[in-house]
């Protein structure tokens, strides 16, 4: 259905030429036009997060053998507990907000800030659904780790304002692990930029256009180093986002509550906030890059609209990395650290390589082979190098006599 | 006799996108000036430090604003996301003290020996950079450098320099980590 | 927008970095000012190259590149010799390491 694919475009494009018709000048049509689109998508986004945030605590419990949230509706109505996202809004804004009377005020106040920012500028270049881009830069993935990079500064500022020795060690650790992860993070996404010819995620969503033999797509997930590498991005991004099992700094039962400790009511809504954006950002990112993008899987489902497939797979890939929380326990620094330097760098070279040769191999049947052998062969090595299998010898016991 | 507030009020309105134009250079240029010298001339450490990332994401701005993205986004990632973090990591790591108690955050030449030196090194550039003719050029039309340019240029002409700085950071990377590392007691 | 209002901002933080070199006791700070210094310079080889009549010759942004390459190699060996220093002497003040004076 091409008109409501191209609803929201046509919508604008109505709406300004309403106003050209008035006789606004240029300029202001195009701030108008710039001020609705980033309305929009940051609503869209918002909604996401409340819709997350009750989505995360049901599939959670479920996965717990319990309910999750049930109770708030309104009008008598439960509605499944969906609504609890505005209890929770109401609970975040109408509580104490505490500050620690030696912790530094000025540098206390701009962490959240700017920890929210960076979240809500990289959703600017992620391509929506067909020519639904807000900001084609040339440039784009290298914007979305640029200004990824301000995350680590807000998890310093928080950590260390707080003036608390639970909030320094743990914004330190924090920081070790988004520096670590961001390597396999960065090189996961520059081999799909490498196949692709392109640092624009609007070019790369369109490389992987197409059908194979006519129903199959050529998403870059379906090939071997494409299956690796976002693998690699998938378990990065986890612990870009702090969530589990990459969630030490700010687990409970680890430093009280890491770099978050000292952070209450509002405050800690926004650090909140900023961590599911920037968790829809990158599993959006993971989508554009690996996934497909807007592109349907089947060439008869070309039909449902381009936006309704970007967003249905970003909630999949995020459902995944609920249930992922779910089933796995948390990992200790040393072991995360270890992961991330020993496994996860060698095999996001081994993919960088692979998808290297498919492309010189010529992409036919020997290239596909060549390229799982190239990410296969050091996968069982690492693997085995790095496994307890042999490290635990057989259990012996000792009873007294 | 009309007023320069006049005369900006009127290009304003005129056409804001060019008069904007300017001053998406020169306001980052202004807050990265504010924040080197606020950096310059803090005492407290972390407080500088932060200062001196502000004052690299206003530099990756202008860049951005000049038309070179990719060196922009290059310095955002690298030196706010790398450099001011590995500064701020070595500030926790020694833990100086809080604030200045005994000692003076300044030494060397002191305060007045350095604020007149760089005057006198400033000074110096402006007369070179005001009275050059070299210096009085025209603003060309916007020039782009597309990423696929700047790589090819990467991999073609400057590939030798492109392996010696891989071979550099290597080298530095190792050189730090092995400097830095605990000495193992036997 | 002239080529020199660029030059001179790019000229006042050069100014501003040789200043916290020459004047700041602890070595930390006059590592910020060592990168503010490089930072003027890669201001100003963009601004060239801004201002050149052939942008497609990208020599300026290339250098630049490799000069924000290089000053991140610069800023983690010395910090790491910062770091190491600190261990032997237990301070961070430059004054404080000296060893060697006559």
């Amino acid at each position: 259905m091409n008109l409501i694919e191209r609803a929201p475009i046509e919508l604008l494009h109505w709406f300004l030429n309403l106003l050209g018709s008035f006789g606004v000048p240029q300029w202001i049509l195009a701030i108008v036009s710039a001020v609705l689109i980033i309305g929009t998508v940051i609503g869209v986004f918002l909604g996401l997060f409340a819709l997350m945030s009750v989505m995360e605590r049901k599939i959670l419990a479920r996965a717990q053998n319990r309910y999750g949230p049930n109770r708030v509706g309104f009008f008598r109505w439960r509605l499944c507990g969906l609504f609890q996202p505005v209890a929770d809004g109401i609970k975040m804004i109408t509580k104490e907000d505490l500050v620690p009377r030696t912790a530094d005020h000025v540098v206390h106040f701009l962490a959240p800030v700017v920890m929210l920012i960076p979240a809500l500028l990289v959703l600017a270049i992620l391509p929506y659904g067909r020519d639904m881009v807000p900001a084609d830069l040339n440039a784009g993935i290298l914007y979305f780790f640029a200004v990824g990079a301000g995350t680590e500064v807000a998890v310093f500022m928080a950590g260390w304002a707080s003036n608390n020795k639970y909030s320094v060690l743990g914004g330190m650790r924090a920081i070790a692990q988004m520096i670590s992860y961001e390597i396999p993070l960065v090189i996961a996404a520059i081999i799909a930029a490498m196949i692709s010819g392109s640092l624009s995620l609007p070019a790369i969503v369109a490389a992987q256009g197409g059908f194979a033999w006519g129903f199959v797509p050529q998403w870059f997930v379906l090939t071997p180093w494409g299956f690796v590498a976002c693998l690699l991005f998938y378990i990065a991004a986890l612990a870009e986002s702090n969530r589990s099992p990459f969630d030490l700094p700010e687990g409970e039962s680890e430093l009280v509550a890491g770099h978050l400790t000292e952070y209450s009511g509002f405050k800690y809504a926004i650090f909140f906030m900023a961590e599911y954006v920037g968790m829809f950002a990158v599993c959006g990112l993971l989508v554009t890059l690996f996934l497909g993008g807007w592109q349907a899987p089947l060439p008869f489902l070309v039909i449902v609209p381009s936006w309704c497939w970007f967003f249905g797979k970003v909630c999949f890939v995020a459902f995944t990395m609920v249930w992922v929380r779910a089933t796995l326990p948390r990992l200790r620094i040393d072991h995360m650290l270890a992961f991330a330097w020993k496994f996860l760098l060698p095999m996001s070279f081994a993919a960088f390589l692979s998808a290297a040769c498919w492309h010189y191999a010529g992409r036919g049947p020997l290239a596909w082979l060549l390229s799982l052998a190239i990410v296969g062969i050091p996968y069982l090595i690492l693997g085995t190098a790095f496994s307890n299998r042999f490290a635990v010898s057989r259990r012996t016991y000792q009873f007294s006599e | 006799m009309t007023c320069p507030l006049c005369d900006i009020l009127k290009t304003c309105c005129a056409d804001p996108m060019k008069f904007l134009g300017d001053w998406f250079v020169l306001l980052p240029a202004l807050v990265l000036l504010l924040a080197a010298g606020a950096a310059v001339v803090m005492r407290n450490l972390i407080h500088a430090a932060l200062c001196l990332t502000l004052s690299f994401i206003a530099l990756g701005i202008v860049f951005i604003a000049l038309g070179a993205e990719f060196v922009g986004f290059v310095q955002l990632l690298v030196y706010v996301g790398a450099v001011a973090m590995v500064i701020v990591f070595a500030i926790l790591l020694t833990k100086p003290e809080r604030l200045t108690k005994s000692g003076s955050a300044f030494s060397g030449l002191g305060p007045a020996g350095g604020a007149a030196v760089g005057f006198v090194a400033l000074v110096a550039l402006l007369g070179f950079i005001f009275t050059s003719p070299l210096a009085k050029k025209p603003l060309p039309a916007p020039a782009s450098a597309p990423v696929a340019a700047i790589g090819e240029a990467l991999m073609g002409d400057y590939v030798v320099a492109l392996i010696a700085i891989a071979v550099l950071l290597t080298a530095a990377l190792v050189g730090a980590a092995v400097i830095a590392m605990e000495d193992k007691q036997p | 927008m002239t080529l020199q209002i660029l030059l001179a901002i790019s000229a006042i933080l050069f100014a501003f970095g040789l200043a916290a070199v020459l004047s700041r006791s602890n070595s930390i700070m006059i590592l910020i000012g060592i990168e503010l210094m490089l930072g003027a310079a890669n201001l100003n080889f963009i601004t060239f190259w801004r201002f050149s009549e052939n942008p497609s010759d990208l020599v300026g942004i290339l250098f630049a590149i490799f000069s924000i390459a290089v000053a991140a190699a610069e800023a983690a060996v010395g910090l790491a010799i910062i770091i190491l220093v600190h261990r032997r002497i237990n301070s961070v003040e430059a004054d404080d390491a000296s060893n060697l004076k006559g």
